[in-house]
C-alpha cells in the first residue's frame, strides 16, 4: 500500500502556514482534493496542526506534489516549504503517536483523540475513505484509547484552571448543581469563569468593587452580578470561590468565612486565591470543610503532573511502536493478497 | 462437606485476588486492574454462593435442621457475612462505578471468609434444641446482614478520610483524582448506614424477643447486648448528625467508623465474656 502523510505542526512549521491552512474548512479541503482526483483522503485540522493522510493502491500512488499544489491554492499561500512528509510505516507511526497525544504541545492531552475522530468521520461521510484509511483510523483511535488506559500519560492536569476545576470535582463531584462566586473582574477572573462554565457549573455570580465591570463579566457568561457589600451573603451561597482582585489586603477574612459556615448547612467550601497580594486569609484553610488553594499550590500540582506524564512517554511510545509494526504487517499482507488478521482490530468497514 | 470446603477456599482465593487487584488499582492508573477486580469478585461470589448452598444442603440433611439457616457456628456466621458483604459491594459500589472502594471494602470480605475457612470448623451438626427456632433465621441473619452492609459503609468512610486529607494537604496525588468526590462519598456513606441501621435495630429487637420467650428476660445476653446497644447509639448519633443537622465530612465519618469498630468488638470480642452466644465461638462443634 502507499500511504502519504503531509503535516504542518506546532513543532516544525511556522504559525503563518498553519493559520493559513486552519482557515480553510475541512469540508472544502476534502471537496477540492476529491475534485482533483484523490480517492482516499483524511484531513486533520486543529489549532496546533494540519495533517493530510492520503492512500491508494501501489499502481496509482498519491502524488505529494499534486496534494501540496492543491493545499497552496486552498490556503492562498505557499505552505509547501514548511510541510513535513512521511510515507507508509513512518506515516502510520506518526498518526498513532498523534492519536496517543505524544505529538501534542501538552503531552497526553485527550482532546486530540476527539479531533482525529472528527476528521475521520468527515472524510468517511464525504466518501473519501477506503479499506486502508478506514482500518488505519479505527486503529489509531484504538491505540489512542489504549495508551490512555494503560499508561498515566493523560493523568493529572496540564493548566492552572483545569487543576482548579479538577479539585472542585474531587470535592463536589459533578459541578452541575453547584454555584461559583468570582471576586474581581480581570483577565484571571474571566479565565476562571470560562473554565467553570465549560465544566457545567450551575450558577455563576460575580462581585467586584466596580459594579459595572462585575455586571459586564457576569453578562458574558449568563451569570449574575452582586454588589460588593453583599459578599457575606454570596459566600453562603457559593461552593467554589475564585478570587483575583487587586485589593491591597485580604477581602475574605476568617471571621467572614466562619460566619458563612454557620449558615451553609455543612457544605464544603472551595476557595481559590490567585491574587497577589492575597485576597483570602490563609488561616481559613484550617477550618473544617474549607479548602483554600493559592496560585502556587495549583502551579506546583501542574508541574508535578507534567513531570509524571513525561515519565510515561516511554511506555506510551512502546505501545505506539508495537501497534505500528502490527499495522504495517497487515498492510503488507494486504498487498501480497494473503490478508492476515489484526489482533483486536475493529472490523474494517468497507 | 468436601464440596463446601473446596468451594469456600476457592472463593477465599478469589476474594484475596480481588482485594489485591483493587489495591493495585489504587496505586496505579491501570483501568485493567479495576476490571480484573470486578471479574475476580464475581467469580469468587459465585463460588462462595455455591459453597454456601452446599453447606445448606448438608445442614438440611438433618431433619431437625430443616428450614433453619446454618448461622449457629462461627464458620456459618462468618461465611454468611462475607457472602453478604460481597453481594452488598456488587449491588452498591459496582453499579456506581465506585470499584476503587473495593480496596477498602474487599479486604473485609477476604478476612471474614479467611477466618472461617482457616480457623473454624466447617462441620454441620443437628441444632441444639433451644436453637430450633425461627428466631434463629431472623435474629442472627438480620444482624449479620447489617454488619456486612456496615462494613461497606466503613470502607466508604475510610475512603472519605483519605480523600479529605488529600485535598487538605494541597499536594493531592493521583489517588485524589481516582477516588470519588467528598460529596459522593459522604452521601453514599449516609445512605448505606441509613439502610443498614433499621436492619441492625430489627435484628437486635428480634434478639430481645427471642431471649424473652426462651429465658423470660430481654437482658439475658449480657455483655454482647450492652455492646450492641453502643453500636446502635453510635450509628444513631451519626444518622442524626448527618440527616438532621446536615453535618458533613470528617467529624461524622469518625462516628460512623466508631460504630463499625463497636460492631467488630461486639462480634469478635464479646464471645469471650458472653455465655449465651458462646455457641458462635465453636462450642457447637
Amino acid at each position: 500500500m502507499k500511504l502519504l502523510q503531509l503535516g504542518w505542526n506546532h513543532r516544525a512549521s511556522a504559525a503563518a502556514a498553519r493559520e493559513a491552512l486552519a482557515a480553510v474548512p475541512v469540508e472544502r479541503v476534502l471537496a477540492e482534493l476529491k475534485a482533483r482526483g484523490a480517492n482516499e483522503i483524511v484531513a486533520i485540522s486543529t489549532c496546533n496542526r494540519f495533517e493530510l493522510y492520503a492512500a491508494s493502491t501501489t499502481s496509482d500512488p498519491p502524488q505529494s506534489e499534486l496534494l501540496l499544489a492543491a493545499l497552496c491554492d486552498l490556503a492562498g499561500a505557499d505552505v509547501a516549504p514548511e510541510a513535513e512528509a512521511r510515507e507508509d510505516a513512518a506515516a502510520v507511526a506518526h498518526l498513532f503517536s498523534v492519536a496517543a497525544g505524544l505529538d501534542s504541545l501538552v503531552v497526553g492531552e485527550t482532546e486530540i483523540l476527539g479531533q482525529v475522530k472528527t476528521a475521520y468521520d468527515a472524510a468517511k461521510s464525504a466518501g473519501l475513505t477506503g479499506k486502508r484509511l478506514n482500518v488505519l483510523f479505527q486503529r489509531a483511535l484504538y491505540v489512542g484509547k489504549k495508551v490512555r488506559t494503560e499508561t498515566a500519560i493523560a493523568s493529572g492536569s496540564s493548566s492552572v484552571p483545569s487543576v482548579a476545576v479538577q479539585l472542585a470535582e474531587s470535592i463536589f463531584g459533578r459541578l452541575e448543581g453547584k454555584s461559583a462566586l468570582i471576586l474581581g473582574a480581570g483577565a484571571m477572573a474571566e479565565l476562571a469563569a470560562k473554565h467553570l462554565v465549560a465544566r457545567g457549573i450551575g450558577r455563576l455570580t460575580v462581585a467586584n468593587r466596580t459594579w459595572e465591570r462585575a455586571y459586564a463579566l457576569a453578562a458574558r457568561f449568563s451569570g449574575e452580578a452582586v454588589k460588593w457589600d453583599s459578599l457575606p451573603d454570596a459566600l453562603v451561597q457559593a461552593d467554589v470561590l475564585v478570587s483575583s482582585t487587586g485589593a491591597p489586603t485580604a477581602v475574605v477574612t476568617r471571621a467572614m468565612v466562619e460566619a458563612a459556615l454557620r449558615r451553609r448547612g455543612g457544605r464544603s467550601l472551595f476557595l481559590i486565591d490567585i491574587a497577589m497580594p492575597r485576597d483570602i486569609e490563609e488561616s481559613v484553610h484550617q477550618l473544617d470543610g474549607v479548602f483554600l488553594y493559592r496560585l502556587e499550590d495549583l502551579e506546583s500540582i501542574v508541574a508535578k503532573s507534567m513531570a509524571s506524564r513525561a515519565g510515561q512517554i516511554a511506555a506510551a511510545r512502546a505501545i505506539v511502536e508495537a501497534k505500528s509494526a502490527e499495522f504495517d504487517a497487515w498492510a503488507r499482507s494486504l498487498e501480497s493478497g494473503r490478508e492476515i488478521s489484526l489482533r483486536h482490530a475493529p472490523r474494517p468497514e468497507i | 462437606m468436601i464440596a463446601q470446603s473446596v468451594l469456600s477456599w476457592a472463593a477465599f482465593g478469589f476474594y484475596c485476588a480481588a482485594a489485591f487487584a483493587a489495591l493495585g488499582y489504587l496505586s496505579s492508573k491501570d483501568e485493567r486492574a479495576s476490571r480484573a477486580m470486578l471479574l475476580l469478585l464475581q467469580i469468587g461470589f459465585a463460588l462462595h454462593a455455591a459453597g454456601f448452598a452446599a453447606r445448606l444442603a448438608a445442614f438440611w440433611a438433618f431433619p431437625e435442621n430443616r428450614f433453619f439457616l446454618p448461622l449457629n457456628t462461627f464458620y456459618g456466621a462468618l461465611s454468611y457475612m462475607a457472602l453478604a458483604l460481597a453481594a452488598a459491594f456488587l449491588l452498591i459500589e459496582a453499579p456506581h462505578r465506585l470499584g476503587i472502594l473495593g480496596a477498602f471494602v474487599l479486604p473485609w470480605a477476604a478476612l471474614a471468609l479467611g477466618a472461617a475457612v482457616a480457623l473454624a470448623s466447617p462441620e454441620v451438626e443437628p441444632l441444639a434444641p433451644q436453637l430450633r427456632s425461627y428466631w434463629l433465621n431472623l435474629h442472627p441473619m438480620l444482624l449479620m446482614t447489617a454488619y456486612a452492609v456496615l462494613a461497606n459503609a466503613s470502607g466508604v468512610a475510610v475512603a472519605l478520610l483519605i480523600q479529605e486529607r488529600q485535598i487538605k494537604s494541597r499536594k493531592p496525588t493521583e489517588l485524589c483524582y481516582r477516588l470519588p468526590s467528598l460529596d459522593e462519598l459522604d452521601s453514599l456513606n449516609g445512605r448505606i448506614v441509613a439502610w443498614a441501621f433499621p436492619v441492625l435495630v430489627a435484628g437486635l429487637v428480634m434478639g430481645f424477643v427471642w431471649s424473652y420467650i426462651d429465658w423470660g428476660s430481654v437482658w439475658a445476653a449480657g455483655a454482647k447486648l450492652r455492646l450492641s446497644v453502643i453500636s446502635v447509639f453510635l450509628y444513631g448519633a451519626f444518622l442524626w448528625q448527618h440527616f438532621a443537622r446536615g453535618r458533613r465530612g470528617r467529624g461524622t465519618m469518625y462516628l460512623s467508623l466508631a460504630g463499625f469498630a463497636s460492631v467488630l468488638v461486639t462480634f469478635f470480642l464479646a464471645e469471650l465474656f458472653s455465655g449465651r452466644h458462646s455457641y458462635l465461638g465453636g462450642a457447637a462443634r
